[in-house]
């Protein structure tokens, strides 16, 4: 995994993005990285595809956040 | 005894081999009568709270958002703090507070001297054996907090011989004061009647194939790059050899990568991690299992694979070198060479009478790996740390 998905999987789940009542805006996302959203979004559907996260739809903005799997992967560099 | 836990994994948050050592030990010291008080983070569908008397599981929400991995750890340390203030409020102080790893060594220390408790600290793994090449701001950190836990800590465990050697030689803590207490399995996990071929079947696993398993987190450390290049020397010999690869981390694309690179794609499967159920079952329905680490505090995966009957290779490093006795109870391979784990691999799967042989002699060794006998040498350090404790 190249250093950006590393980046958002670590930012979801350091700002508490585990579940979907608690699901980062791709907006505040792109922010917090000091990225464009098409940007953010393009990587993100990677992440989506691969099973690390999940988007949910709140009153018309796309939020994310981590999955089970995501979360322990973006934990993966100590045991 | 009361003993306050500090582990940021335990299942079902299971990221490696930590959470099977805090669950098994806390489990077994229960057993004994003591009262065991895990201190650990939430995790989606797990309860805050869980109670088997006299062991207690505290599921820790990290209420603040972090902009970093290290500074969510320090922040989930304070937490944990929070957490241990409010349990010795309620059910009264610990007689030890037991820390594992360098992520709750912030929450162990505050907790010894607020409390006057001693600590007693569990090496896993090392900073400078993850990160040897890293002159990092964050490595720097965590070896720093390794350090300082082997210091305040009375009493510090490490989980092989290999382990101890090396926290007593960076660290220049005095050898006795660090007791080697090795991992542990629960047999009869193992031992449950699986169907084989069913498994086999989920796994696309045909009928007189044969299947190497191998698991852990998908990270550098792991070496599943090599057992993906010794596939394809295995595939020479043995064309109906495939590959299982149970786990998943950063590093699962590149993995995937390599496989279809080396000509194995088909032959590899990744399957992400799985349930405790489904990995015994995985285990137990394969012909060989790989453990081909490019270094390996103790390799705890090892030991599961001995328990359920399954031959090993295992690379020659660290802890791993100390639970397995070349061509008696398993194979030891030179480490990172797919050429040695390639040559082992064929021989297992090729010559029955030697795998059989092998996991037999496992089998027997590894019952002297069991929870009951850590707890009791646990049990034994935590009270030398009681008499031993200083708060200067």
């Amino acid at each position: 995994m190249s250093e950006l998905p590393k980046r958002i999987l670590s930012l979801l789940m350091v700002m508490g993005a585990q579940s979907p009542d608690r699901a980062m805006s791709i907006d505040d996302l792109a922010g917090k990285l000091g990225m464009g959203r098409s940007a953010v979004e393009s990587e993100l559907k990677s992440l989506i595809d691969a099973g690390y996260a999940k988007l949910v739809d709140e009153s018309g903005t796309s939020a994310v956040y981590l999955t089970v799997t995501g979360i322990i992967t973006a934990s993966s560099t100590y045991s | 005894m009361r003993i306050f836990m500090l582990s940021w994994e335990y299942p079902p948050r299971i990221i490696g081999g930590l959470a099977r050592h805090a669950e098994g030990l806390s489990k077994a010291l229960a057993s004994l009568g003591h009262e065991v008080h895990v201190v650990t983070l939430d995790f989606p569908g797990a309860p805050y709270e869980e109670a088997e008397v006299p062991l207690y599981v505290h599921r820790v929400a990290v209420e603040l958002p972090a902009p970093t991995f290290h500074t969510w750890v320090l922040l989930f340390n304070h937490f944990f703090e929070k957490r241990v203030g409010q349990l010795a409020k309620k059910y009264g102080p610990p007689d030890i507070i037991h820390a594992h790893d360098w992520l709750t060594v912030p929450a162990g220390v505050a907790s010894k001297h607020l409390m006057r408790v001693p600590l007693v600290m569990t090496f896993h793994s090392m900073e400078s054996l993850r990160s040897s090449s890293s002159r990092s701001p964050e490595s720097a950190m965590v070896g720093g907090l390794e350090w300082w836990g082997s210091y305040e800590a009375a009493k510090v465990i490490a989980v092989s011989e290999w382990m101890k050697s090396e926290v007593v030689s960076q660290f220049k803590v005095p050898p006795s004061k660090v007791v080697e207490i090795p991992n542990a399995v629960d047999m009869a996990k193992f031992e449950k009647p699986v169907d084989v071929e069913a498994t086999r079947m989920k796994w696309n696993v045909q009928p007189g194939e044969k299947l190497i398993t191998a698991v852990g987190r998908l990270t550098s450390q792991k070496g599943f790059d090599y057992l993906i290049r010794a596939l394809a020397g295995v595939q020479k010999s043995i064309p109906d050899s495939k590959l299982l690869v149970v786990g998943d981390g950063y590093m699962r694309g590149e993995l995937e990568a390599l496989a279809k690179s080396e000509g194995v794609a088909a032959r590899t499967t990744f399957t992400g991690f799985l349930s405790d159920g489904d990995l015994v079952d995985a285990i137990r329905s394969s012909d060989m299992v790989a453990v081909p680490s490019r270094f390996e505090p103790f390799g705890i995966i090892a030991l599961e694979a001995m328990a359920a009957g399954v031959p090993v290779v295992v690379s020659n490093v660290g802890g791993l070198a100390e639970i397995v006795e070349d061509d008696v109870d398993g194979l030891v391979v030179d480490p990172n060479s797919p050429h040695s784990i390639a040559k082992a691999t064929i021989r297992l799967l090729s010559d029955r009478a030697v795998a059989s042989r092998l996991a037999a002699r496992a089998k027997e060794k590894v019952k002297a790996y069991n929870w009951e006998h850590s707890a009791a040498k646990t049990l034994e350090v935590y009270e030398a740390a009681i008499g031993e404790a200083r708060y200067e």
